[in-house]
């Protein structure tokens, strides 16, 4: 590790940036936006609009799609690293907006403090779906997969039970305003999922937590012979993991304040898997990365925005976003940058590749 | 040794006992229904293969196939809704009900392909199946005894012809999609673009799956991407129709007035949404149709010949006074 340290910092920060996994999602991100400009020169534009007086444009637009697929794959980050997966999270959307739905629709005031007791309690439950995902994966020993498919079910249903089948609206003006408004300009789900990244981010990077979360990823026997004991923290990675689900579900449905209970949060577990894949974190587990997952977060927003602002027909948009995908990993793939670089450098340096896909990536990581 | 067989007998002893009480069970399990069908006297049983719930229209035809189908009309009806909307749950509860020998199917299929087979061997065992709202690929009328559905084309169409009355002189639209592929999506675009007249222009077609969510995100980026100038948008249902409403609003622009909003299914989210003038233009698809399904179910034991295609009527709202007259009797 020092070793590691004392080699990036004589590096410069272009070379360090270089050798990170999830350069390749930033020149993709770039790229993007490049071929929508192609489209339109004004597209990077951000103008004040004049009927509404906020900030508005299309990076505004992909900064707010963003912010709920943020929060699920740094939840899933975390989770991921313990060689775990939450398949929950999309269901636990659904719960949570169902609940602040129902509790807002039935208290009917459209009062701050009904907007703050909906968005808690929302967040009570979902983090109490967490802590069942937890309990059954650490101390029953289930596997996360299973447990995890058996919340997404049984969540889902759940939040049909909380609304009765419907889908449900209400009207509050200050839970609105987290996934409309504006501060200075910028986004307010934007700024409130900055501030949350930036919370986790300090809570597993500043403590040992990260380091403990890694090394049950990496080898959760030599981790517990360590002394680490991995019940508690695996129950609150799935909590944190269902907490930010939580946030993901107040965010999507403040924006048109109505849970869709079939649809919120449909197939959201696949956006924040790919975001991690994306970010250059290992499916195996162990190390992570969370600007890797932002980034990938980022991406995946870009990428749905730029499907329709380049008319692309619905039928391909499946196509079109499976291909770009592919390709980002692709050139992540150990292997395959391997064999580009053998072949630039020629045959002199016919040696296999220095580390095997499977064994977790070297880059010191930071948040 | 003699353990041994000891416990071998005991054991056989008790299977016995176990096989015994259960085909005991099993007995007293086909008495009973068999009581229950007989003490029913008249009662005609109907399996309903469901869609479950989907949103609004689906839950108030639901309903409204399950009071129709009462007790007290002479029914008895065997509920089975598809779990997630899957196609194979739905095979499996038709081909059961077949095996139970129901006097009637009636299907709401999930999927308009694959059904040949077990229409097939409903058929054979000459049970009657009624389609109700979806229809099936390929179309072959002699697999089943009715459809009743309103027209998804027609109902298209009428909403085009508003158009048309609206932009004399035409006008861009966008057009909001359900999911590719569905017979519903492809009857609602056929209607639409067979009566729009030639001077409309249409800037995109994109799918927002039916979602309020999906729609507010795809059109505020079809307005960027076209510098506001849409004067039209065709939503192929409520939920859509009502996220692009909040999209135009984002956008600082006025529902109704800059860009009009044409939705179709006519849910009481929509009528609410025309009598405050955010949308333009309702046209129903009508979910209450038990009573028709009835009179076919009834024609269809009796032997009478039923037609085979059955067009359920649907109005159109145009103006916020007409919608806020249907609300207050509005069922869904």
């Amino acid at each position: 590790m020092s070793r590691d340290s004392s080699r990036a910092s004589s590096e410069s920060i272009v070379t360090r940036v270089i050798h990170r996994p999830y350069v390749w999602a930033i020149v993709a991100l770039l790229l993007l936006l490049v071929i929508n400009l192609g489209k339109d020169p004004a597209y990077l534009g951000i103008s004040v609009n004049a009927a509404t007086g906020n900030l508005s444009g299309n990076v505004i637009d992909i900064l707010r799609a963003s912010a709920p697929i943020m929060m699920i794959a740094v939840g899933m980050t975390l989770v991921i690293a313990t060689r775990g997966i939450d398949l929950s999270v999309g269901s636990v959307m659904a719960v949570s907006g169902a609940v602040s739905m129902e509790f807002m629709s039935t208290a009917g005031g459209g009062t701050v403090g009904e907007a703050l007791s909906a968005a808690a309690l929302a967040l009570a439950i979902s983090a109490a779906l967490g802590a069942v995902n937890g309990v059954l994966v650490s101390v029953v020993g289930l596997q996360p997969f299973i447990t995890t498919l058996i919340t997404m079910l049984a969540g889902r249903g759940l939040a049909k039970v909380i609304t009765a089948g419907q889908n449900t609206s209400a009207s509050n003006e200050s839970f609105r305003w987290i996934a409309n408004g504006t501060v200075f300009g910028f986004p307010v789900v934007f700024v409130i999922a900055g501030i949350v990244v930036a919370i986790v981010a300090v809570l597993v990077r500043r403590t040992a937590l990260g380091l403990m979360i890694e090394s049950i990823g990496i080898n959760p026997r030599a981790a517990r012979m360590a002394g680490i004991r991995p019940v508690g923290i695996l129950i609150a990675v799935y909590v944190v993991g269902g907490v930010l689900a939580g946030i993901a579900g107040i965010f999507s449905t403040a924006s048109v304040m109505t849970v869709e209970v079939a649809k919120t949060g449909m197939a959201a577990e696949m956006d924040a898997i790919l975001a991690v894949v994306i970010g250059g974190t290992s499916l195996a587990g162990g190390k992570f990365s969370l600007t890797g997952s932002v980034i990938g977060a980022l991406l995946i927003a870009t990428l749905d925005k730029t499907i329709v602002f380049l008319s692309i027909p619905s039928s391909a948009t499946p196509a079109f976003k499976a291909a770009v995908i592919v390709i980002i990993c692709l050139l992540q793939s150990q292997r395959i940058r391997a064999l580009f670089a053998r072949r630039r450098s020629g045959p002199s340096s016919l040696t296999p590749p220095p580390r095997s896909p499977a064994q977790p990536r070297k880059e010191s990581v930071s948040a | 040794m003699s353990k041994s067989t000891k416990f071998r007998s005991i054991a056989g002893l008790a299977l016995a006992g176990a096989v015994a009480i259960s085909l005991a069970a099993c007995a007293g399990g086909s008495e009973s229904t068999d009581a229950g069908a007989v003490a029913g006297g008249e009662l005609v049983t109907v399996g309903f293969v469901a869609v479950g719930p989907e949103g609004g229209w689906r839950t108030a035809n639901e309903q409204n196939i399950q009071d129709s189908f009462s007790k007290d009309n002479g029914f008895e009806l065997k509920y089975a809704p598809a779990t997630n909307g899957d196609q194979n749950s739905q095979i499996t509860a038709f081909t059961s009900f077949i095996d139970e020998g129901v006097d009637v199917i009636l299907l709401s299929a999930t999927e308009a392909t694959g059904w040949e087979s077990v229409l097939e061997r409903a058929k054979e065992a000459e049970i009657p199946v009624v389609l109700l709202d979806r229809g099936i690929e390929p179309n072959d009328t002699e697999l089943y005894t009715s459809r009743i559905a309103p027209d998804n084309v027609g109902i298209s169409a009428s909403a085009a012809e508003w158009a048309n009355g609206q932009f004399p002189d035409g006008a861009n639209y966008v057009v909001l999609e359900g999911p590719p592929g569905l017979s519903v999506v492809n009857d609602r675009n056929k209607g639409w673009d067979e009566t729009i007249d030639a001077n409309f222009t249409k800037l995109e077609s994109q799918s927002a799956n039916w979602s309020t969510e999906e729609a507010k995100s795809v059109f505020e980026t079809i307005l960027k991407a076209n510098n506001n100038n849409v004067q039209l948008v065709f939503a192929q249902n409520d939920e859509m129709g009502l996220g692009v409403a909040l999209a135009v609003e984002e956008a600082g622009l006025t529902p109704g007035t800059d860009v009009k909003i044409i939705t179709i299914d006519g849910t009481k989210a929509a009528l609410e949404a025309l009598a405050a003038g955010r949308l333009s233009f309702v046209a129903e698809y009508n979910p209450l149709f038990g009573d028709t399904a009835i009179q076919i179910v009834k024609d269809a034991l009796a032997g009478n010949s039923v037609e085979s295609e059955i067009v359920v009527p649907s109005v159109t709202f145009d103006s916020p006074e007409a919608a806020a007259e249907a609300l207050p009797t509005r069922k869904f």
